[in-house]
């Protein structure tokens, strides 16, 4: 029998590191402790254990010593296993089919879970510790080893380090100012002096002082439990402190001195509620976990995108998993509940082949992309929910962190059976607050304000957790059954802040809430009341239920294997009321909770950013050159990674990932026919363009738009009823001792909010739901690395007909014509920045992309959905990175046809800024000889260029009038492409 | 006709995640589909004897760990013994479909025996590959398999969405009793083939054969015929809009797409002899 997992390993070694070994081979482990003798488990060891058509199993001996199976002793082994606390998810797993097999295992049974990878034929110099570093991340698992003659590893239990319980301490807040910074710093509560002062001065104030001694709190302190609720409720990460702000922003080139009071209210939220106004389909905005729209008369659909980004930095798998199953949760904790019906997944990386050096605690990016994607690949599909969209991005400065944007779209019925609107949460007080799903523990204390502080060496292991798709997979299925029964008043998922956040938020509903944490179930015993409730461990909701439904609630989460724990009631007391057993642990009002925190002021400060510029060598062969583009990590074929993941799940994806005669062509959006038996669909689509940052943020932020807005054009979407979500990372804009250039990075933020707002009011897009995640560095002075501001824009909108859509591949006897103009704006463009880092242009400045008009493209987009719609468009794709080369050798790629196009046209631009600039606006469609005069006629009025025709042959040519300037073997195109991410290091 | 609309029970919950699709193609075509929670017939609230169909649909049952259908299997083998055992003796059919046929498989009841005896027989492990993948195959049928659920299909096209398909029996004399009895219900061709000439014994490349099957076997039945587990997923090809192709030609206004037939052909049964 072929190992698989061995063999797995073996092609890694080669891709990553060139290292060739001759055989690799896996063997499975599992401790167990139970009541159930070693005789007894070994006579059932194939029906739990091992499969017995393809495994060998062995009890209380190593198969290494069995001479049958190793007949040579191996020249390195390798075994691992989780650290304590770890979530083991096959541990897990194994214990409940353990628990099948043996009903009378005992209470206290565990089984842990162990890979051990044995290796023969280990060339000279690759040391034994350095093959294990590869395999594990130590902080999260350990490793064993050991060399040919030495002792084989046994690995023992995960000792459980024993916890105290520590009873609530007060917090003395009545110290000098550098203390309290300290209290703040050392504490990781990340906050500042103006907030800590703010909490200092709340406790000094009579009227608390006297509730607190009716309570039988300290009067003029805070408890732990008070001051980590305080922390986690007002962190960045659920504040969105700067996006709330109050900015002084001035522009020295223009002279502008103005105010801003709130980036949020004045560019996303007053944008949205007047369009708000406008239409009847825009059901809920900004309050709930996600924003809703009335998709058709029975359902609704909402969306969010959330960003993992420290935690994956950290642990690459777990960090992303957790990204992924927590914006499903978000998904589900939207109204009363809605169904996770598709994922997106947008990630930027540093550069895969990346040799320079790396700093401390940091990992290669390779493996980060390898991490990130498994995380997000096993969290995905074992939850049953297809990865529609997404995109990889790479740039050097994403080594120092990486983004991991996962979106997910929900659905939900307009009207549960019992006649409430399902997208408004009603609960009362007097019902009762669930914890559904996971227990509490160690794992993930910290996450939210964690993520709020810069990365640097000691960042806590504690942050990092994994998810279980599997136990949240089971709650969802409960829950979805809850909600059509008509039990749910109230839901919303444990994410950051944990419970705090969680019942903290719901409690705004009806003022009030008191909490036993006493009641919540524990994954080990001895945490600490504030560990208990600021929590983030995985695979959690909160849920209110009406005591009349508790009943029918429990029986549901039994039918599900659920743990379901009653924790909290909501009251109407104004406060925010913990008690832990017996005593009084926590009392804050709900008011100073959520609206205490005290407005930033900040400093911005614009001066356009000086680029050395693109000067392309005057005499280059384009064929080469787009070879080379084709291979570039940006725009290289991801089918390696993106065909990994689930696409297809739930039977209802119209374009996928992947489109063409070979079915490997891009999709530029995603088109979803969620409702079985119908045609009518919804989009999916992202636009994101870090590079433009490098020139003007504003610019980067209004291609972010333009693009989720062409790609969504591409499948013919319905213009009239779509919906974006603004998702922002940047780097510390705060001014400070470690953020010098922190007025130049807000004011860059200023730009790509006002450049967000006036296009999303000119494509009537409303932002319906957004995130924002503002401490993307490494490390400090000279060495800090900051990532390029960074805006995805994630789209969802309406589609008529699935049928009547378009893909990116040619088809045979089309012909072919642009949609917009091509102008000259080659700065921070693709080509750009190839030339530049290989030494043949100075730079990658000059005129970036922008869009002036942003109305006229709008005009030609509905002109040309219009004719998609129709039916007589078969074939569209957008143009980006790359410009019109690349996109039409992807579509030559996608068709495996020829094409021959002259890009001689209308404008300005000179024959690089036709060939390669990546002006805004652009689409190639290609239109059947028959359907021509139609098409002519639909896009009258509109710039449309005619580019040339679908060819027979295998070749690429693109003219420049009488000039051939690429010919290029369609083969070879797709070889390029195809296989610079390939990075499997070979197939079989 | 004794059965006018056939009651289907898909099976759910554990990390079934194909539940939603699998009821509704049943319904489209012309049956009643209940999604029942895998507990309800553990705990003997209902029972399969209510239902003329059982499908047991795609998805991760139990996050694949320890093998991938195996703790599912295992419930079902362990908790669901006599129900399953009644159902097969009744002559109803059984579909599994990807982690559905991996339980199938686990549970014994594929290859299976005339009369179940819950032994496992063969295996499905993880893809030559080594990884995980969405890509459509193209998969033909033995026209002389007794499998009630592909009569007349001679090739469709669908997805595979899997990292354990690889599928394995002991022996060649294992395999080859298969193949005489007409067992290999399914197999994964070489598209540019003829239909009705694409299977071969020889394992085809990747990703023709996407996961290194023995014998590019795709699908496997019991001896009754009644019994059919696959790893491809032909709900996922129940739309025309649905096939990768479907913008390379004129909008097609017919929904209903090939996949279809295997779901007509079982509620078809169910409906002349049940």
């Amino acid at each position: 029998m072929r190992d698989v997992r061995g063999d797995s390993v073996k092609r890694q070694l080669v891709a990553d590191h060139g290292i060739e070994i001759s055989k690799v081979r896996s063997i499975v482990g599992f401790l167990i402790s139970s009541e159930i003798t070693a005789d007894e488990v070994a006579s059932r060891a194939d029906d739990v254990f091992a499969d017995p058509i393809i495994e060998e199993s062995a009890t209380d001996s190593l198969h290494l010593e069995n001479k049958e199976l190793f007949s040579n002793s191996p020249d390195m082994v390798v075994t691992i296993g989780f650290k304590p606390g770890v979530t083991d998810n096959p541990g897990k797993a194994a214990l409940d089919g353990f628990r099948t097999i043996f009903p009378n295992a005992g209470g206290d049974a565990r089984v842990s879970t162990y890979l051990t990878y044995t290796f023969e034929g280990v060339p000279e110099g690759v040391e034994v510790e350095w093959l294990a570093k590869q395999l594990h991340n130590g902080l999260i698992e350990r490793a064993l080893y050991s060399l040919k003659g030495e002792d084989f590893p046994v690995i023992e239990y995960a000792p459980i380090t024993p916890s105290d319980y520590a009873p609530p301490a007060v917090v003395d807040l009545e110290i000098s100012d550098e203390e309290l910074m300290k209290l703040s710093e050392e504490g990781l509560l990340a906050l500042n002096l103006e907030e800590m002062q703010t909490i200092q001065a709340h406790y000094r104030d009579p009227e608390v002082r006297a509730v607190r001694a009716e309570l039988g709190l300290p009067e003029n302190a805070p408890t732990d439990v008070e001051l980590e609720c305080l922390a986690q409720t007002w962190s960045e990460h659920c504040k969105h402190k700067i996006f709330a702000a109050h900015i002084h922003h001035v522009d020295t080139e223009t002279g502008e001195d103005t105010e801003i009071d709130s980036l949020f209210k004045t560019h996303i939220m007053k944008p949205t509620l007047e369009m708000k106004d406008e239409v009847d389909w825009l059901l809920s905005v900004f309050h709930d976990n996600s924003g809703v729209i009335a998709w058709d008369d029975e359902w609704s659909m909402c969306m969010k995108a959330e960003t993992h980004n420290s935690p994956s930095a950290l642990d690459p798998y777990g960090g992303a998993m957790t990204g992924i199953v927590g914006v499903n949760r978000d998904i589900l904790g939207t109204g009363l509940g809605a169904r996770p019906i598709a994922n997106t997944d947008v990630f930027c990386f540093g550069p895969p082949d990346w040799e320079g050096d790396l700093p401390e605690n940091l990992f290669h990016p390779s493996r980060v992309l390898r991490g990130v994607h498994a995380g997000v690949r096993v969290g995905g599909n074992e939850s049953g929910i297809p990865t529609v969209n997404g995109a990889i991005v790479f740039d050097d400065r994403y080594i120092g962190k990486p983004l991991v944007y996962c979106g997910t779209i929900g659905m939900m019925p307009r009207k549960l059976p019992d006649g409430r609107e399902s997208h408004i949460k009603n609960p009362e007080a007097g019902d009762r607050v669930y914890m559904v799903g996971g227990r509490v523990g160690y794992d993930g204390i910290h996450g939210a304000t964690f993520s709020s502080l810069e990365l640097t060496e000691e960042s806590p292991s504690s942050a990092v957790q994994i998810g279980d798709p599997i136990t949240q997979k089971k709650m969802l299925d409960m829950i979805l059954e809850a909600r059509d029964a008509g039990l749910i008043t109230c839901i919303t998922d444990n994410g950051a802040g944990g419970l705090s956040s969680s019942i903290g938020e719901m409690a705004e509903y009806t003022n009030g809430c008191r909490i036993d944490l006493g009641k919540v179930p524990l994954k080990q015993e001895g945490l600490s009341s504030w560990e208990i409730l600021v929590s983030e461990s995985q695979e959690r909701m909160t849920v209110a239920v009406r005591e009349s439904d508790v009943p029918a609630f429990e029986a549901l989460a039994d039918l599900h294997e659920v743990e379901a724990t009653w924790v909290a009631d909501f009251t109407d007391t104004g406060q925010f009321h913990v008690v832990h057993g017996e005593d009084t642990v926590a009392s804050l009002p709900i008011e100073f909770l959520h609206d205490g925190v005290p407005q930033l002021r900040l400093e911005s400060e614009w001066k356009t950013p000086t680029n050395p510029d693109f000067n392309p060598p005057p005499n280059v062969n384009h064929s080469s050159l787009l070879m080379r583009m084709l291979a570039r990590p940006n725009i290289a074929s991801k089918e390696t990674w993106v065909r990994q993941y689930d696409h297809e799940v739930i039977a209802q994806t119209a374009v996928k990932p992947f489109v063409g005669v070979e079915r490997d062509g891009p999709g530029d959006a995603g088109l979803l026919a969620p409702v079985h038996g119908s045609t009518h669909g919804l989009v999916v689509s992202n636009g994101i363009s870090p590079r433009y940052s490098d020139i003007d943020a504003g610019a980067m932020a209004a291609a972010a738009v333009d693009e989720a807005v062409r790609n969504a054009v591409c499948t013919g979407v319905d213009l009239s009823k779509i919906a974006g979500l603004d998702n922002f990372c940047w780097p510390d804009p705060i001014e400070s001792k470690k953020t010098p250039d922190g007025k130049f990075k807000l004011a860059q933020l200023v730009r790509a909010n006002r450049e967000l707002e006036r296009i999303c009011r000119a494509y009537f897009v409303p932002c319906i739901s957004g995130k924002d995640s503002m401490k993307n560095d490494y490390g400090t002075g000279e060495n800090k690395i900051s990532i390029p501001p960074t805006l995805l824009f994630s789209l969802f909108g309406n589609h008529h007909d699935v049928r009547y859509t378009t893909t990116s591949d040619l088809k045979p006897g089309e012909s072919l014509y642009l949609v917009g103009e091509s102008k000259q704006e080659l700065g921070a463009s693709e080509i750009s920045y190839m030339l530049s880092e290989s030494g043949e242009s100075d730079g990658i400045g000059g005129e970036v992309p922008r869009l002036p008009n942003p109305e006229k493209n709008l005009e030609s987009y509905k002109a040309l959905t219009k004719a998609i719609q129709s039916g007589i468009v078969r074939t569209a794709h957008d143009c980006s990175e790359g410009g019109i080369a690349v996109a039409i050798a992807e579509m030559c790629i996608g068709g495996r046809c020829g094409a021959a196009i002259d890009v001689d046209g209308p404008g300005e631009a000179d024959l690089w800024g036709r060939l390669w600039g990546e002006s805004l606006g652009r689409i190639l469609v290609g239109v059947k000889q028959e359907n021509r005069a139609e098409f002519l006629a639909a896009m009258k009025g509109q710039p449309l260029t005619y580019m040339g025709e679908v060819t027979d042959g295998d070749t690429l040519s693109v003219w420049d009038g009488d000039d051939l300037i690429i010919e290029s073997n369609v083969e070879e195109m797709v070889m390029a492409w195809k296989g610079s991410l390939d990075m499997t290091g070979g197939v079989q | 006709m004794m059965v006018e609309t056939p009651k289907v029970a898909i099976l759910f919950g554990f990390g079934i995640n194909c539940d939603r699709e699998t009821a509704a193609v049943f319904e489209l075509a012309g049956a009643e589909s209940e999604r029942v929670h895998v507990n309800h017939f553990v705990n003997g609230e209902r029972d399969l004897s209510e239902f003329h169909i059982l499908a047991v649909p795609g998805g991760f049952s139990f996050g694949d760990h320890l093998g991938s259908g195996r703790l599912l299997g295992n419930r079902m083998r362990f908790a669901m013994r006599e129900q399953l055992a009644a159902f097969v003796a009744a002559g109803k059919p059984i579909i599994g479909i990807c982690n559905g046929f991996q339980v199938l498989v686990k549970t014994g009841l594929l290859p299976g025996r005339e009369v179940p005896d819950f032994e496992q027989r063969a295996s499905l492990t993880l893809n030559n590959s080594g990884r995980y993948e969405d890509r459509w195959v193209t998969l033909e049928f033995d026209p002389d398999s007794p499998c009630i659920w592909t009569k007349g299909i001679t090739r469709i096209e669908c997805p595979v969405r899997h990292g354990e398909g690889r599928f394995v029996m002991p022996s060649t004399t294992d395999l080859d009793a298969l193949n005489e009895n007409n067992q290999i219900v399914t197999r994964y061709v070489d598209p540019t083939t003829k239909p009705g000439e694409g299977i071969t014994d020889e394992t085809l490349p990747f990703p023709l054969c996407p996961n290194g099957s023995i014998r590019n076997i795709a699908g496997i039945c019991d001896p009754t015929g009644l019994v059919f587990g696959l790893m491809p997923h032909p709900e996922a090809a129940y739309a025309t809009f649905l096939h990768p192709h479907h913008t390379r030609s004129e909008v097609n206004e017919e929904i209903l797409a090939e996949g279809m037939q295997i779901f007509r052909n079982a509620v078809e049964y169910a409906q002349a002899n049940l």
